[in-house]
């Protein structure tokens, strides 16, 4: 099948459901309840990519959301000692990385970022092995929260808090026989893995452009890596996070951007990728993670994020998608309103830093 | 999210489980609210603890709740108590972890957790068996640990705390037991390549220690991974272990037996002449084909080949 025969993306109806789990989610989803950050990502990430969060957002709620995301930032640490964090604390490094994007969404001007806490709060996650924890001295640790603290620091654009020749060498373990990333050493390559390890090596400061051999990446991980991901697009045109396992919408983001990082997107079957997606497309909006599933709003954000790095010339408008930064997940003009609000030193004359 | 079900329900059946829906939420709003204001006022008390297990039971992903539960056992739970009662406790905690896996094998709040708990137990029974309560507690996880890969072989949250406990505990049983274990899970089904990749891990201590002799071990492999070949030569995991195997020898006289043995599940003669351009020929010629059987990676294929002929130009 051709670009051009392929299905219109429902854009009003996607819109329409990430609109819908911005208010309220069944009971079904009592279980992300504590994740509200990273669903209000999602659907905010949607809005972004369709180009619109005016549109279908009135003022007064963008104000309400960024209030509410204000109000998840830890002023200080719990605990009797303001200085040091204590292994109960309950800052997340998951949800203060989507926090910051969802207010760049929303355009927020960051003055109540406190910076200096967050750098105190990734010194405090990260742990002898260079990886990091989700909340200080605590929690589980994986190239998730490796991935969200080198962004955070990234955007930031103050690497105080990280050890960086540590968390490389910690992803570098991570690197497995088969190609791609596991998410520990020793662990099996995964999609989403792959990806935050592959970004984090590729924000890591001194590393410069994406299209240049990073010095963090061996030859023969690269090629194994890319032979790795490339097995992984099914002949339905999606992509599976794993070896024998069955394609799901949201690994065309994870195994799609990691091609893309690599500067090898070129290779994916750009048809048959965006074919998939289509059918998984929800017929009352959202996108699911296989055709004929349930949307949600996970699904939905990194299905369209996928399309954005990979458009095809001859699709419907309706396919047409702003370009996506795909170190930090986010369209390209909301990483340029990052970069001018975000840091504490901003030199507004200069051109940005295209990644 | 991954796993949700579509159900159909009538009207009737659907006013019903809205109710049920709203009643739900409530309750567990409700209790969510109490259990955070009560985190918030530091509240210690054997109340809050309960309140904790029942909203862990409606939402084990609520890791603020994990940590609260963890702070109510350190600043007032195990404190006053002996090393047997604090042992109970978190025995109760296992179990409890154990339960909520089965439903949600996948959360990394609840593997979290139980990894806490394994890393608390105390002391005892006695000043003479101090790691009586260690070794009973440990060796019962890689009775729950195959369980959950009974339950789903492929969970890799599963595998990675297997790795764990297997590197961790203080009598672990020998790594050629964990051999057996990858073979019964790979007999069990070739395409399971969290097995195979677990076997590689495994082969390569023993290669280390030297238990296993490494050049009769690999032959003993190849041998393996060809009955797999030509049972399913469609299995993706076996191609990639091989490639593994490939990796960790430099045989010539290896290499010769496995292209030969390939061609002839390709249906092809085998070759005998391996000079530089019959390679670059058969190369080039598998390519072509691959081209057409595997449409998805033909810009792949496409660039190998390039590559091929550049470097051969070259020379």
């Amino acid at each position: 099948m051709s670009g051009s025969e392929l299905p219109k993306l429902a854009r009003v109806a996607h819109a329409g459901h990430c609109n819908r789990c911005l208010s309220a989610l069944p009971s079904s989803h009592i279980q992300i309840d504590a994740s509200r950050l990273a669903i209000g990502f999602y659907c905010f990430g949607t809005l972004d990519l369709l180009g619109s969060i005016y549109e279908k957002t009135k003022e007064i709620e963008r104000e309400g959301w960024r209030e509410w995301l204000w109000h998840q930032q830890t002023n200080r640490p719990y605990g009797t000692d303001p200085e040091e964090y204590s292994e109960y604390d309950t800052p997340h490094l998951i949800m203060t990385y989507t926090a910051i994007l969802s207010l760049a969404i929303l355009r927020d001007d960051f003055e109540q970022l406190d910076r200096n806490g967050i750098v105190r709060f990734l010194q405090a996650c990260q742990r002898e092995d260079g990886s990091f924890t989700s909340f200080p001295n605590g929690g589980e640790s994986d190239l998730r929260q490796v991935y969200c603290a080198f962004a955070i620091s990234s955007m930031l654009d103050d690497w105080s808090g990280v050890d960086v020749d540590r968390a490389v060498s910690f992803i570098q373990q991570c690197s497995s026989h088969e190609g791609g990333y596991g998410q520990q050493p020793t662990g099996e390559a995964l999609g989403g893995t792959t990806y935050c390890a592959l970004a984090s090596l590729y924000l890591a400061p001194s590393v410069s452009d994406l299209h240049a051999p990073n010095p963090h990446v061996t030859t023969d991980e690269r090629r194994r890596t890319i032979r790795w991901l490339l097995q992984n697009q099914a002949s339905s045109g999606g992509f599976s996070g794993r070896t024998n396992k069955d394609a799901d919408a949201c690994y065309c983001f994870w195994c799609g951007a990691s091609l893309h990082i690599l500067g090898v997107g070129d290779l994916v079957d750009r048809t048959a990728f965006l074919s998939y997606l289509a059918s998984c497309q929800f017929k009352f909006g959202g996108i699911g993670k296989a055709p004929e599933d349930r949307p949600d709003p996970y699904h939905t954000y990194l299905s369209l994020a996928a399309l954005a790095l990979f458009p095809l010339e001859d699709a419907d408008p309706s396919w047409k998608l702003p370009r996506l930064n795909a170190l930090w997940n986010t369209t390209e003009d909301t990483a340029d309103w990052i970069r001018q609000h975000v840091p504490l030193y901003t030199v507004k004359a200069q051109s940005p830093v295209r990644k | 999210m991954h796993g949700v079900k579509r159900v159909q329900y009538s009207q009737a059946a659907l006013e019903a489980k809205k109710q049920r829906d709203h009643d739900k939420l409530k309750a567990y709003l409700a209790l969510s609210d109490d259990v955070i204001a009560r985190k918030k006022s530091h509240d210690m008390s054997n109340e809050a603890f309960e309140l904790t297990t029942r909203l862990l039971r409606m939402n084990p992903e609520f890791y603020t709740v994990w940590n609260y539960r963890r702070d109510m056992f350190i600043e007032s739970l195990f404190p006053q108590r002996s090393p047997s009662e604090v042992n109970e406790l978190l025995s109760d905690d296992l179990s409890l972890t154990f339960e909520l896996l089965k439903q949600h094998p996948k959360v990394y709040g609840i593997w979290n957790h139980r990894r806490w708990c394994l890393e608390h137990i105390p002391d005892g029974p006695s000043p003479d068996d101090v790691n009586g309560y260690r070794n009973s507690t440990w060796n019962k996880e890689l009775f729950v640990v195959e369980k959950m890969l009974d339950a789903d072989a492929r969970n890799f949250h599963a595998w990675n705390y297997r790795r764990y406990i297997l590197a961790t505990m203080p009598f672990p049983p020998p790594p050629k037991s964990e051999l057996a274990y990858t073979t019964r899970k790979i007999e069990a089904n070739f395409s399971n390549f969290s097995a195979w990749h677990q076997r590689s891990k495994v082969l390569t201590t023993l290669w280390e220690t030297g238990e296993l002799d490494r050049v009769k071990s690999i032959e003993e492999e190849f041998e393996l991974v060809r009955n797999a070949m030509y049972t399913d030569p469609d299995d993706q995991s076996v191609w990639i272990y091989h490639a593994w195997l490939i990796g960790n020898g430099n045989y010539a006289a290896r290499l010769q037996f496995e292209i030969t043995s390939i061609q002839e599940l390709l249906d092809e003669q085998p070759d005998s002449k391996w000079d530089k351009k019959a390679l670059v020929d058969s190369c080039l010629e598998l390519l072509a084909k691959l081209r057409d059987i595997d449409p998805p990676r033909r810009r792949r294929y496409d660039e190998i080949a390039e590559g091929i002929r550049s470097g051969n130009e070259m020379q």
